[in-house]
């Protein structure tokens, strides 16, 4: 009898969690398909006439038809505004990093007396709203002739991303063990000799988060272009998609196949290197 | 360590550049504006010093203060909206799950996509004719509920919310998930030797345990969202009549069509400070609070 009845309590029990699971799975499978949804109604959308489109607007294309993206590539100046943004986006990573891996090699091993308020003269930098600078980044940059320039642009993402740069690189130097270096030291490897073949192979794991980190943000970056890039030859592709479209508005397919391939090679990235890019993107936020 | 003092030249080589650039395309500008908003000037004339006449001018500016209100609305949206729902899902996936690994990448997916993307979609996404919800709402039936959501002044607040929403759960939910993990298995342990289970050990153990990420999101929330400006400019920029205005695209709009910069420059100075009172006060009273 007793048995029995616990059997049977089990099985309700069981009963109930498989109810309970099966809840959560459907709560999660919404989630998920309103956080992806928009990007595949796109991307699908973006193969079909506009005629199609308005037919059936959800289902898949009946064929893959390509004519958007030729009419988005050759209207839009797409390759103009991918190279700029690939060109901007690289350089301002590459200089930002490689500035914040000295800085950071500065703070993490070398205490000197105001190193510490240096330190958080970087960090502080964080609480900046960038709206605040746009008007006199604007006029400084037309005293100094850096308007629509590659330069004018890359500068304001070095500086704007330096804080975040410096916050997580100067944490993990501060982490890893001085051994290594001390002996090189002893050896008489010079300060820079240390940095390159010793604090940079080391920071490995850091520098690809900052670099995904740096990355995605002048990729994505919108403000400082719209307001010191006016030549058309010389915008990013956030700046050039908005302008575009503004242009095609009656142009659906064209516009999303615009809008696709701008966020491929972020979601490549994203997929590939998902531990960086949200441990990058979530330190950005949090800042410690 | 004095491995490296014997001299300073090296180190302040490695500091300059960083310093260089910081200094002169992040700090100086900030105080530049400061300045900016205490003149007059059309950008190209000559500058005339006015005082605090920008600041007494924005204080008596109905878009001014509307546009402050639909900030606030952001916030509410944010601190209301993206927080619990981020909350739920993070104590959901917080366990063992199968597949909890593919809804944490597909929940992060919206923050890595481009601002202006995410604004041009959900822009066609609430299109009067064509727009996913329109043609939802007819396929299922529901065809007298549709709106003109972006140009309906009513509407359009609520739209540019939804997408802002849409956007960074996954930012909140990977923060949260990050410390829920953080909560060290024996507490949970306990709490179920004490009978606590389920919701109430959800209320009232693992929720103060995650209490100051809690306050770190609240606050970000408050920061992000008084920034929020490429969201707007591309979506309605600001429209429709200034329906969607927020601070930061009145003050473009006022700087760089108006051509008024330090008009617009002491708009900017106002983010700046209602941004630092915003935290600051949220900090005080969510410090003080108890779950």
């Amino acid at each position: 009898m007793a048995a029995q009845s616990a059997d049977a309590r089990n099985r309700a029990a069981r009963k109930r969690k498989l109810a309970w699971r099966t809840f959560v799975y459907l709560v999660l499978i919404l989630y998920a398909a309103i956080n992806v949804y928009p990007i595949i109604w796109m991307a699908l959308n973006s193969f079909k006439t506009n005629a199609e489109f308005s037919r059936n607007p959800f289902g898949l294309p009946k064929t893959f038809h390509l004519d958007n993206y030729r009419i988005a590539w050759e209207t839009a100046r797409l390759e103009v505004y991918f190279f700029n943004s690939l060109f901007v986006a690289v350089a301002a990573v590459i200089l930002t990093v490689l500035f914040g891996a000295l800085a950071a090699f500065v703070f993490a091993r070398f205490p000197f007396k105001w190193g510490n308020g240096v330190y958080w003269y970087f960090v502080l930098g964080m609480l900046i709203p960038i709206h605040a600078t746009l008007v006199p980044m604007f006029i400084q940059e037309r005293e100094l002739g850096l308007l629509n320039t590659y330069a004018g642009i890359i500068l304001p993402y070095i500086a704007f991303n330096l804080p975040v740069t410096v916050f997580i690189l100067t944490s993990f130097m501060k982490s890893f063990s001085k051994d290594i270096e001390e002996s090189a030291v002893m050896d008489g490897c010079g300060v820079f000799r240390v940095f390159w073949k010793i604090i940079l192979p080391m920071s490995g794991p850091a520098l690809a988060t900052v670099v995904i980190l740096n990355f995605i943000n002048n990729w994505n970056e919108f403000s400082f272009a719209l307001v010191l890039i006016n030549e058309e030859s010389l915008k990013t592709l956030p700046l050039g998609l908005a302008n575009f479209s503004g242009q095609f508005t009656t142009n659906y397919g064209a516009q999303m196949a615009g809008l696709t391939l701008a966020i491929l090679p972020v979601i490549i990235i994203y997929l590939f290197l998902e531990k960086y890019v949200v441990k990058g993107m979530t330190a950005g936020a949090v800042k410690g | 360590m004095h491995l490296y003092t014997r001299s300073k030249g090296p180190f302040l080589a490695a500091l300059a550049p960083a310093v260089i650039v910081y200094t002169l395309f992040a700090i100086i500008p900030i105080f530049v504006s400061f300045y900016y908003s205490l003149v007059e000037w059309n950008g190209f004339t000559d500058m005339k010093f006015v005082g605090l006449a920008n600041f007494a001018e924005a204080f008596g500016d109905k878009i001014f203060w509307h546009s402050f209100v639909n900030n606030l609305y952001v916030v509410a949206a944010s601190v209301f909206g993206q927080v619990p729902i981020a909350l739920f899902f993070a104590l959901l996936l917080n366990r063992k799950l199968k597949g909890s690994k593919f809804f944490r990448t597909v929940g992060f997916l919206p923050v890595v996509i481009s601002t202006v993307v995410v604004s041009l979609v959900w822009g066609m996404i609430f299109n009067v004719r064509r727009g996913l919800i329109n043609q939802l709402l007819s396929a299922v039936g529901l065809e007298e509920l549709r709106q003109n959501w972006l140009g309906d002044p009513k509407l359009a607040m609520i739209a540019v919310c939804i997408t802002i929403i849409w956007q960074f759960i996954g930012l909140y939910l990977i923060i949260f998930l990050a410390a829920l993990q953080n909560i060290p298995g024996e507490i949970d342990d306990a709490a179920r030797i004490d009978g606590a289970t389920g919701l109430k050990q959800t209320i009232h153990i693992t929720l103060p345990m995650i209490r100051d990420t809690l306050v770190v999101a609240v606050i970000l929330c408050i920061s992000g969202s008084l920034r929020t400006f490429d969201l707007i400019y591309v979506m309605t920029s600001g429209g429709p009549g200034h329906a969607t205005e927020v601070l930061a695209t009145y003050m473009f709009d006022k700087t760089f069509s108006s051509t008024r910069y330090g008009y617009g420059s002491a708009i900017s100075v106002c983010i700046f400070f209602f941004s630092l009172a915003l935290i600051g006060l949220s900090n005080l009273l969510l410090r003080r609070r108890a779950f």
